[in-house]
Protein backbone atom coordinates (compact mmCIF):
# COMPACT_ATOMS: atom_id res chain seq x y z
CA UNK A 1 0.00 0.00 0.00
CA UNK A 2 1.52 3.44 -0.89
CA UNK A 3 1.47 6.75 1.11
CA UNK A 4 -0.71 7.89 -1.51
CA UNK A 5 -3.57 5.38 -0.63
CA UNK A 6 -2.88 6.05 3.02
CA UNK A 7 -3.60 9.10 2.56
CA UNK A 8 -6.14 8.99 0.50
CA UNK A 9 -7.99 6.76 3.08
CA UNK A 10 -7.09 9.38 5.54
CA UNK A 11 -9.00 12.02 3.63
CA UNK A 12 -11.73 9.37 3.91
CA UNK A 13 -12.30 8.62 7.00
CA UNK A 14 -12.15 12.51 7.47
CA UNK A 15 -14.96 13.47 5.05
CA UNK A 16 -17.21 10.37 6.08
CA UNK A 17 -16.65 11.01 9.93
CA UNK A 18 -16.35 7.91 10.94
CA UNK A 19 -14.37 7.28 13.99
CA UNK A 20 -12.37 4.36 12.74
CA UNK A 21 -11.55 2.47 9.56
CA UNK A 22 -9.51 -0.66 8.51
CA UNK A 23 -8.49 -1.77 5.00
CA UNK A 24 -6.83 -4.43 3.72
CA UNK A 25 -4.87 -5.07 0.27
CA UNK A 26 -2.44 -8.39 0.03
CA UNK A 27 -0.72 -8.53 2.96
CA UNK A 28 -1.24 -4.70 4.15
CA UNK A 29 -3.43 -3.58 6.61
CA UNK A 30 -3.79 -0.32 7.47
CA UNK A 31 -6.33 1.01 10.21
CA UNK A 32 -7.03 4.82 10.91
CA UNK A 33 -8.06 5.71 14.06
CA UNK A 34 -9.01 9.45 14.29
CA UNK A 35 -7.91 11.81 16.63
CA UNK A 36 -11.58 12.93 17.74
CA UNK A 37 -11.85 9.41 18.70
CA UNK A 38 -8.86 8.51 20.15
CA UNK A 39 -6.12 9.69 22.47
CA UNK A 40 -3.60 9.81 19.19
CA UNK A 41 -3.99 9.30 15.53
CA UNK A 42 -2.91 5.63 14.92
CA UNK A 43 -1.59 4.04 11.68
CA UNK A 44 -0.77 -0.13 11.89
CA UNK A 45 0.81 -1.41 8.83
CA UNK A 46 1.03 -4.85 9.32
CA UNK A 47 1.40 -8.11 7.55
CA UNK A 48 -1.90 -10.29 6.95
CA UNK A 49 -2.34 -12.23 9.95
CA UNK A 50 -5.16 -14.91 10.56
CA UNK A 51 -8.53 -14.16 11.71
CA UNK A 52 -9.51 -15.13 15.13
CA UNK A 53 -11.71 -18.49 15.42
CA UNK A 54 -15.33 -18.44 16.51
CA UNK A 55 -15.71 -17.14 19.78
CA UNK A 56 -14.00 -19.96 21.16
CA UNK A 57 -10.32 -19.40 22.30
CA UNK A 58 -7.77 -22.14 20.65
CA UNK A 59 -4.80 -23.30 22.30
CA UNK A 60 -1.87 -21.95 20.31
CA UNK A 61 -1.26 -20.76 16.71
CA UNK A 62 -1.08 -23.45 14.07
CA UNK A 63 1.52 -21.73 12.48
CA UNK A 64 4.87 -19.63 13.33
CA UNK A 65 2.92 -16.82 10.95
CA UNK A 66 -0.36 -17.01 13.02
CA UNK A 67 -1.49 -15.00 15.52
CA UNK A 68 -5.24 -15.15 16.06
CA UNK A 69 -6.87 -12.72 18.11
CA UNK A 70 -10.03 -13.73 20.80
CA UNK A 71 -11.91 -10.83 21.73
CA UNK A 72 -13.44 -8.45 19.10
CA UNK A 73 -11.43 -5.52 18.52
CA UNK A 74 -11.97 -3.16 20.92
CA UNK A 75 -14.01 0.34 19.75
CA UNK A 76 -13.77 3.86 21.14
CA UNK A 77 -16.90 5.60 22.21
CA UNK A 78 -17.75 7.24 19.51
CA UNK A 79 -20.61 9.51 17.81
CA UNK A 80 -23.48 7.96 19.55
CA UNK A 81 -25.83 8.43 16.16
CA UNK A 82 -23.33 6.36 14.66
CA UNK A 83 -23.46 2.23 14.87
CA UNK A 84 -20.88 0.08 13.44
CA UNK A 85 -22.25 -3.42 12.23
CA UNK A 86 -19.44 -5.90 13.73
CA UNK A 87 -19.53 -9.74 12.05
CA UNK A 88 -20.29 -12.26 14.30
CA UNK A 89 -18.34 -15.30 13.18
CA UNK A 90 -14.56 -15.55 11.26
CA UNK A 91 -15.14 -15.31 7.56
CA UNK A 92 -15.50 -14.31 4.29
CA UNK A 93 -17.10 -11.25 3.47
CA UNK A 94 -19.91 -10.45 0.71
CA UNK A 95 -21.44 -7.77 -0.43
CA UNK A 96 -23.81 -9.62 -3.10
CA UNK A 97 -25.92 -12.50 -2.47
CA UNK A 98 -23.88 -14.40 -5.61
CA UNK A 99 -20.63 -13.19 -7.35
CA UNK A 100 -21.80 -10.11 -9.26
CA UNK A 101 -25.05 -9.55 -8.00
CA UNK A 102 -25.50 -6.33 -6.87
CA UNK A 103 -24.67 -5.89 -3.74
CA UNK A 104 -27.57 -5.58 -0.86
CA UNK A 105 -26.70 -1.89 0.15
CA UNK A 106 -23.99 0.80 -0.53
CA UNK A 107 -22.79 3.65 0.69
CA UNK A 108 -25.40 6.26 1.01
CA UNK A 109 -28.03 2.99 0.75
CA UNK A 110 -31.32 3.76 3.60
CA UNK A 111 -31.38 1.03 5.88
CA UNK A 112 -34.02 -0.68 7.77
CA UNK A 113 -33.83 -3.30 11.07
CA UNK A 114 -34.30 -6.70 9.84
CA UNK A 115 -32.83 -5.36 6.45
CA UNK A 116 -29.92 -7.48 5.19
CA UNK A 117 -26.37 -5.64 4.64
CA UNK A 118 -24.04 -8.97 3.85
CA UNK A 119 -23.49 -12.13 3.84
CA UNK A 120 -20.14 -13.86 5.97
CA UNK A 121 -19.52 -17.00 5.05
CA UNK A 122 -17.90 -19.59 7.32
CA UNK A 123 -17.12 -22.74 6.39
CA UNK A 124 -20.45 -22.93 3.66
CA UNK A 125 -22.49 -21.71 6.83
CA UNK A 126 -23.88 -18.56 5.42
CA UNK A 127 -24.64 -15.57 8.05
CA UNK A 128 -26.61 -12.88 6.33
CA UNK A 129 -25.84 -9.89 8.51
CA UNK A 130 -28.88 -7.55 9.30
CA UNK A 131 -29.22 -3.96 10.49
CA UNK A 132 -30.43 -3.79 13.70
CA UNK A 133 -31.32 0.21 13.14
CA UNK A 134 -33.05 2.60 10.65
CA UNK A 135 -30.22 4.36 9.24
CA UNK A 136 -27.91 5.58 6.13
CA UNK A 137 -24.98 3.23 5.50
CA UNK A 138 -22.02 5.98 5.76
CA UNK A 139 -19.16 3.72 4.97
CA UNK A 140 -18.45 -0.21 3.74
CA UNK A 141 -15.56 -1.03 5.72
CA UNK A 142 -14.54 -4.02 3.97
CA UNK A 143 -14.10 -5.43 0.69
CA UNK A 144 -16.22 -7.55 -1.23
CA UNK A 145 -14.38 -11.67 -0.82
CA UNK A 146 -12.46 -10.42 1.66
CA UNK A 147 -11.57 -12.55 5.32
CA UNK A 148 -13.42 -10.78 8.28
CA UNK A 149 -12.07 -11.21 12.00
CA UNK A 150 -14.60 -12.05 14.72
CA UNK A 151 -16.14 -8.28 15.92
CA UNK A 152 -14.58 -6.46 13.15
CA UNK A 153 -16.58 -4.03 11.65
CA UNK A 154 -18.45 -4.19 8.36
CA UNK A 155 -20.53 -1.34 8.26
CA UNK A 156 -20.78 2.30 9.85
CA UNK A 157 -24.47 2.85 9.76
CA UNK A 158 -25.84 6.56 11.24
CA UNK A 159 -29.17 5.98 12.59
CA UNK A 160 -32.07 8.49 11.88
CA UNK B 1 -37.18 -44.68 -8.71
CA UNK B 2 -38.40 -46.11 -5.47
CA UNK B 3 -40.67 -43.90 -3.90
CA UNK B 4 -39.72 -42.05 -0.76
CA UNK B 5 -41.81 -44.32 2.36
CA UNK B 6 -42.53 -41.42 4.06
CA UNK B 7 -44.83 -44.05 6.87
CA UNK B 8 -41.69 -45.96 7.35
CA UNK B 9 -39.77 -42.74 8.13
CA UNK B 10 -42.30 -41.24 10.06
CA UNK B 11 -42.42 -44.43 12.18
CA UNK B 12 -38.62 -44.80 12.94
CA UNK B 13 -38.86 -40.90 14.01
CA UNK B 14 -42.07 -40.01 15.38
CA UNK B 15 -40.88 -36.24 17.81
CA UNK B 16 -39.43 -35.54 14.39
CA UNK B 17 -41.70 -33.53 11.99
CA UNK B 18 -41.73 -34.74 8.48
CA UNK B 19 -42.84 -33.08 5.30
CA UNK B 20 -42.54 -33.60 2.20
CA UNK B 21 -43.37 -32.03 -1.07
CA UNK B 22 -43.65 -33.15 -4.96
CA UNK B 23 -41.88 -30.00 -6.03
CA UNK B 24 -40.83 -27.06 -3.78
CA UNK B 25 -38.54 -24.17 -5.46
CA UNK B 26 -36.12 -24.86 -3.09
CA UNK B 27 -36.01 -26.95 0.72
CA UNK B 28 -34.15 -24.27 2.32
CA UNK B 29 -36.71 -21.57 1.72
CA UNK B 30 -39.56 -23.81 3.00
CA UNK B 31 -37.42 -24.80 6.20
CA UNK B 32 -37.32 -21.52 8.45
CA UNK B 33 -40.29 -20.96 10.35
CA UNK B 34 -39.96 -24.70 11.70
CA UNK B 35 -38.99 -25.96 14.95
CA UNK B 36 -35.75 -27.47 15.55
CA UNK B 37 -35.43 -31.20 14.41
CA UNK B 38 -37.90 -31.08 11.56
CA UNK B 39 -37.39 -32.21 8.03
CA UNK B 40 -38.28 -30.67 4.63
CA UNK B 41 -38.01 -32.91 1.91
CA UNK B 42 -38.62 -32.01 -1.74
CA UNK B 43 -39.23 -34.98 -4.82
CA UNK B 44 -37.78 -31.87 -6.88
CA UNK B 45 -36.80 -28.22 -6.87
CA UNK B 46 -37.09 -25.78 -9.21
CA UNK B 47 -34.44 -23.43 -7.77
CA UNK B 48 -32.16 -26.00 -5.78
CA UNK B 49 -29.79 -23.46 -3.95
CA UNK B 50 -25.83 -24.14 -3.41
CA UNK B 51 -23.20 -22.03 -2.12
CA UNK B 52 -23.52 -18.31 -2.38
CA UNK B 53 -25.44 -18.25 -5.40
CA UNK B 54 -24.62 -21.29 -7.10
CA UNK B 55 -27.42 -23.96 -7.96
CA UNK B 56 -27.85 -27.34 -7.21
CA UNK B 57 -29.08 -29.74 -9.84
CA UNK B 58 -32.87 -31.08 -8.46
CA UNK B 59 -33.89 -33.65 -11.17
CA UNK B 60 -37.37 -35.05 -10.28
CA UNK B 61 -37.38 -38.19 -8.40
CA UNK B 62 -33.76 -38.36 -8.79
CA UNK B 63 -32.01 -37.29 -5.78
CA UNK B 64 -32.70 -36.71 -2.26
CA UNK B 65 -33.22 -32.89 -1.40
CA UNK B 66 -33.81 -32.02 2.25
CA UNK B 67 -33.46 -28.97 4.72
CA UNK B 68 -33.26 -29.84 7.91
CA UNK B 69 -33.77 -27.71 11.17
CA UNK B 70 -30.75 -27.52 13.64
CA UNK B 71 -29.45 -25.62 16.43
CA UNK B 72 -26.42 -23.77 15.75
CA UNK B 73 -22.92 -25.55 16.80
CA UNK B 74 -19.43 -24.73 15.94
CA UNK B 75 -17.97 -27.13 13.10
CA UNK B 76 -21.87 -28.29 12.32
CA UNK B 77 -21.00 -27.61 8.87
CA UNK B 78 -18.24 -30.02 8.86
CA UNK B 79 -20.18 -32.05 11.25
CA UNK B 80 -22.88 -32.58 8.32
CA UNK B 81 -20.34 -33.77 6.04
CA UNK B 82 -19.32 -36.55 8.25
CA UNK B 83 -23.03 -37.47 9.02
CA UNK B 84 -23.93 -37.47 5.18
CA UNK B 85 -20.31 -39.34 4.62
CA UNK B 86 -21.50 -41.59 7.48
CA UNK B 87 -25.13 -41.99 6.07
CA UNK B 88 -24.13 -43.43 2.83
CA UNK B 89 -22.01 -46.23 3.96
CA UNK B 90 -24.40 -46.97 6.46
CA UNK B 91 -27.01 -47.52 3.60
CA UNK B 92 -24.88 -48.48 0.76
CA UNK B 93 -21.44 -49.86 2.02
CA UNK B 94 -19.77 -47.05 -0.48
CA UNK B 95 -17.23 -44.75 1.28
CA UNK B 96 -16.99 -41.90 -0.05
CA UNK B 97 -14.27 -39.08 0.77
CA UNK B 98 -15.01 -35.64 1.92
CA UNK B 99 -13.52 -32.73 0.49
CA UNK B 100 -13.67 -29.35 3.30
CA UNK B 101 -15.34 -28.15 4.65
CA UNK B 102 -18.11 -31.06 3.49
CA UNK B 103 -18.33 -31.68 0.35
CA UNK B 104 -19.64 -35.86 -0.14
CA UNK B 105 -16.89 -36.71 -3.48
CA UNK B 106 -17.28 -40.25 -5.30
CA UNK B 107 -14.79 -41.32 -8.09
CA UNK B 108 -13.63 -37.48 -7.56
CA UNK B 109 -16.61 -36.28 -8.65
CA UNK B 110 -19.40 -34.38 -6.01
CA UNK B 111 -22.33 -36.84 -4.68
CA UNK B 112 -23.59 -34.84 -2.62
CA UNK B 113 -23.56 -30.76 -1.34
CA UNK B 114 -24.82 -29.37 2.14
CA UNK B 115 -25.19 -25.86 2.47
CA UNK B 116 -25.88 -24.09 5.97
CA UNK B 117 -27.81 -20.75 6.34
CA UNK B 118 -28.49 -19.17 9.95
CA UNK B 119 -32.19 -17.81 9.89
CA UNK B 120 -33.31 -16.25 13.21
CA UNK B 121 -30.94 -18.45 15.08
CA UNK B 122 -31.29 -21.47 13.50
CA UNK B 123 -29.56 -23.46 11.00
CA UNK B 124 -31.03 -24.69 8.27
CA UNK B 125 -28.81 -27.53 6.99
CA UNK B 126 -29.53 -28.06 3.49
CA UNK B 127 -28.53 -31.63 2.27
CA UNK B 128 -28.44 -32.98 -1.26
CA UNK B 129 -27.36 -36.42 -2.24
CA UNK B 130 -27.39 -37.39 -6.10
CA UNK B 131 -28.88 -41.06 -5.94
CA UNK B 132 -30.38 -42.47 -9.47
CA UNK B 133 -29.72 -39.84 -11.74
CA UNK B 134 -28.43 -41.59 -14.82
CA UNK B 135 -26.48 -38.66 -16.41
CA UNK B 136 -25.24 -35.08 -15.74
CA UNK B 137 -25.88 -32.30 -18.46
CA UNK B 138 -22.18 -30.86 -20.20
CA UNK B 139 -21.46 -28.37 -17.27
CA UNK B 140 -21.36 -31.17 -14.58
CA UNK B 141 -20.88 -34.15 -16.10
CA UNK B 142 -17.05 -33.84 -15.17
CA UNK B 143 -18.11 -32.60 -11.77
CA UNK B 144 -21.07 -34.77 -10.25
CA UNK B 145 -22.48 -38.22 -9.64
CA UNK B 146 -24.81 -40.00 -8.51
CA UNK B 147 -24.76 -43.69 -6.62
CA UNK B 148 -26.18 -45.19 -9.39
CA UNK B 149 -23.91 -43.99 -12.28
CA UNK B 150 -21.12 -45.21 -9.53
CA UNK B 151 -22.33 -48.39 -8.64
CA UNK B 152 -25.08 -49.15 -11.31
CA UNK B 153 -27.50 -50.14 -8.45
CA UNK B 154 -30.44 -48.31 -8.05
CA UNK B 155 -30.53 -46.33 -4.51
CA UNK B 156 -33.04 -46.41 -1.87
CA UNK B 157 -33.56 -43.04 -0.89
CA UNK B 158 -36.18 -43.85 2.11
CA UNK B 159 -33.18 -45.89 3.91
CA UNK B 160 -30.47 -43.14 2.87
CA UNK B 161 -32.40 -40.70 4.25
CA UNK B 162 -33.56 -42.82 7.74
CA UNK B 163 -29.71 -43.47 7.89
CA UNK B 164 -28.93 -39.59 7.41
CA UNK B 165 -31.21 -38.52 10.17
CA UNK B 166 -29.87 -40.90 12.67
CA UNK B 167 -26.40 -39.93 11.38
CA UNK B 168 -26.91 -36.44 11.90
CA UNK B 169 -28.54 -36.93 15.01
CA UNK B 170 -24.92 -38.63 16.25
CA UNK B 171 -22.77 -36.42 14.97
CA UNK B 172 -23.68 -33.11 15.94
CA UNK B 173 -23.85 -34.03 19.65
CA UNK B 174 -20.09 -34.70 19.14
CA UNK B 175 -17.87 -32.16 20.75
CA UNK B 176 -15.42 -29.62 18.43
CA UNK B 177 -12.29 -31.80 19.01
CA UNK B 178 -13.89 -35.23 18.31
CA UNK B 179 -15.13 -33.61 14.62
CA UNK B 180 -11.86 -32.53 13.90
CA UNK B 181 -10.03 -35.48 14.35
CA UNK B 182 -13.25 -37.30 12.67
CA UNK B 183 -12.83 -35.16 9.82
CA UNK B 184 -8.93 -35.87 10.01
CA UNK B 185 -9.54 -39.50 9.64
CA UNK B 186 -12.46 -39.41 6.97
CA UNK B 187 -11.32 -36.74 4.39
CA UNK B 188 -7.90 -37.33 2.07
CA UNK B 189 -8.32 -33.38 1.75
CA UNK B 190 -7.30 -32.52 5.46
CA UNK B 191 -3.25 -33.35 5.31
CA UNK B 192 -0.88 -33.87 2.15
CA UNK B 193 -3.60 -32.83 -0.89
CA UNK B 194 -2.56 -30.79 -3.75
CA UNK B 195 -5.52 -28.19 -4.03
CA UNK B 196 -6.25 -24.94 -5.75
CA UNK B 197 -8.50 -22.59 -3.79
CA UNK B 198 -10.17 -19.66 -5.11
CA UNK B 199 -9.31 -16.55 -3.11
CA UNK B 200 -10.11 -12.80 -3.16
CA UNK B 201 -6.99 -11.74 -4.99
CA UNK B 202 -6.87 -14.96 -7.19
CA UNK B 203 -6.42 -18.83 -6.54
CA UNK B 204 -3.82 -19.90 -5.22
CA UNK B 205 -2.39 -23.54 -4.93
CA UNK B 206 -0.60 -25.62 -1.97
CA UNK B 207 -1.00 -28.50 -0.20
CA UNK B 208 -3.30 -29.20 2.79
CA UNK B 209 -1.51 -28.97 6.15
CA UNK B 210 -4.20 -30.20 8.55
CA UNK B 211 -7.33 -27.93 9.87
CA UNK B 212 -7.19 -24.83 12.47
CA UNK B 213 -8.54 -25.44 16.31
CA UNK B 214 -11.45 -23.84 14.94
CA UNK B 215 -11.39 -26.13 11.77
CA UNK B 216 -10.41 -23.90 9.18
CA UNK B 217 -8.27 -25.24 6.66
CA UNK B 218 -4.47 -24.56 6.31
CA UNK B 219 -2.93 -24.76 2.47
CA UNK B 220 1.17 -24.81 2.71
CA UNK B 221 1.80 -22.80 -0.56
CA UNK B 222 5.03 -23.81 -2.38
CA UNK B 223 6.80 -21.07 -1.02
CA UNK B 224 6.20 -22.40 2.64
CA UNK B 225 3.95 -19.94 3.78
CA UNK B 226 0.24 -20.69 5.17
CA UNK B 227 -3.12 -19.60 4.30
CA UNK B 228 -6.34 -20.02 6.38
CA UNK B 229 -9.19 -20.92 3.95
CA UNK B 230 -12.28 -19.58 6.07
CA UNK B 231 -14.81 -20.34 2.85
CA UNK B 232 -15.30 -23.27 0.66
CA UNK B 233 -13.77 -23.15 -3.00
CA UNK B 234 -11.34 -25.65 -2.58
CA UNK B 235 -10.73 -28.30 -4.95
CA UNK B 236 -8.27 -31.00 -6.56
CA UNK B 237 -5.49 -29.20 -8.09
CA UNK B 238 -5.31 -29.89 -11.95
CA UNK B 239 -9.17 -30.80 -11.86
Amino acid sequence: MTVEEIRELINLAAETGIAELEVQRGDNRVRIRRAAFATQQEFVLAPQSYPAPMAAPSPAPVTPSASPSHEPPKEKPSDPTQVLVKSPIVGTFYEGPAPGAPPFVQVGSRVQPGQVLCIIESMKLMNEIESETAGIVEAKLVMNGQPVEYGEALFAVRTV
Amino acid sequence: MTPLDLEHIRAEFPERPIDYYPSLDSTMHAAPGRPPGSVVVAGEQTAGQGRHGHSWHSEAGAGLYCSLVLEPAPVLTLALGLATQSAILDSTGITCDLRWPNDVMLGGKKLAGILVQLVDGRAIAGIGINLNQTEFGEELAGLATSLRMSTGQEACPTRILIALLRAVDNFITEDRDSILRLFAHGSSYAVGRRVTVDQPGGAITGTTAGLDPSGFLIVRKDDGTDTLILAGGVRAAGS
